[in-house]
């Protein structure tokens, strides 16, 4: 049980990393902002699955679990919808890509 | 859709906000759950306007409760998995190597309802590499999408969907139609 | 256990890192979405403390930070699209 409880904290606090080291890295808004999703699904999934665990095996109530899952849910449910916003509202201020982009369809369709 | 004070519409919002209220407390003391019902009856009177479409006991299925379940640990876990991975190797790469683009994607037949888009919608942006930027109807009632992609491996728009969003799709038809 | 606690610091530290993109990017989207992260990773934070500490109350702390730092990008995303 110990042994799993750190190989989850282990890979949460990995894709944490990755998710900051690509906000850091990445050259403009829209990459940044793909990136940072990273820390929102694998990094949140694996830290809170090793609290839950946990919290079963020191037998902490059911308190801590339930937050802790009920947690997950409200990230995993609202870090969609604000990284859509954030994406529209920067390409509508408009911010220009730092590489080309292959192709775009929606300046296409909202010229036609 | 219909606007309007609805009783049913009413009730189903106050149900889904007092079981909100009794996980965040966690007590069956009679003077929390006075106030809870006190406290989820005037949000739900303001939410449910907004919240509920058409059928107000649409959520409550329980064949769709655990289809949902399914879909949610198994299939759309691994597509997570997948795009993470692939994600980790972009961002630790010394050269970055990738090319950008906005595709517009077909809906597919089977996704009709305001919840189905909604849900198909967030599950493409909750996969690293792609992002929702718009949901939009032309004139033959079709629903398009329109993603922002880090890696364009694919140009053709059907087969892109296929990539970006198949498995998906396609289990979210089952669920929400 | 410890593990916990080393966590929790490795997040902190996680968040100076954010703060350096907050302070130099570009444009107002570049901070917002460095600030929305730091919601995230601060929020990990502090659940690992609590978990580490065994005090119920960071859990609802973690919580409302996630909560507030979703409406708060929501505002700052529909401003800056022009739309309030």
């Amino acid at each position: 049980m110990e042994m799993a409880i750190t190989v989850l904290l282990c890979i949460g606090l990995f894709f944490n990393l990755v998710g900051v080291l690509g906000v850091l890295r990445m050259p403009d808004v829209f990459t940044r902002l793909q990136a940072s999703t990273c820390v929102a699904t694998m990094g949140t999934i694996s830290l809170v699955l090793s609290g839950v665990l946990y919290a079963l095996s020191r037998g902490m109530g059911a308190g801590v679990w339930v937050k802790l899952a009920l947690m997950l849910v409200l990230v995993l449910g609202t870090n969609p919808i604000s990284n859509h916003a954030l994406c529209k509202a920067a390409y509508q201020m408009g911010v220009k890509p730092e590489r080309e982009m292959v192709l775009d369809d929606w300046k296409e369709d909202a010229e036609a | 859709m219909q606007r309007g004070f609805s009783f049913g519409k009413w009730l189903s919002t106050f149900i889904l906000c007092f079981l909100f209220w009794l996980l965040l407390t966690m007590s069956f003391a009679p003077r929390e759950l006075i106030l809870g019902a006190l406290v989820s009856g005037v949000t739900a009177g303001f939410a449910h306007l907004y919240f509920i479409h058409d059928d107000a006991f649409y959520l409550y299925n329980p064949v769709r409760l655990v289809l949902m379940g399914v879909y949610f640990l198994f299939v759309f876990l691994w597509e997570v998995i997948k795009a993470n991975l692939s994600m980790a190797r972009l961002v630790l790469s010394p050269r970055a190597d990738f090319h950008p683009g906005i595709i517009r994607i077909p809906a597919s037949e089977q996704v009709r309802s305001l919840y189905g888009l909604a849900a198909v919608s967030n599950c493409i942006t909750l996969t690293p590499g792609t992002i929702t930027m718009d949901v939009a109807e032309d004139e033959q009632g079709r629903n398009y999408y329109y993603v922002h992609w880090i890696d364009v491996s694919e140009t053709d728009r059907d087969k892109a969907g296929e990539i970006i969003k198949g498995r998906m799709e396609r289990w979210i038809g089952r669920i929400w139609k | 256990m410890s593990g916990f606690l080393i966590g929790a610091i490795f997040c902190v530290a996680l968040d100076f890192l954010l703060l350096w993109r907050i302070f130099k990017g570009p444009t107002a989207a570049d901070r917002m979405c460095a600030a929305d992260t730091l919601d995230l990773v601060s929020a990990m934070a502090l659940t690992l403390y609590s978990l580490h500490s065994g005090r119920g109350i960071y859990l609802d702390v973690a919580m409302v930070v996630a909560l507030l730092g979703f409406v708060g990008t929501v505002f700052v995303a529909r401003y800056l699209e022009g739309r309030m």
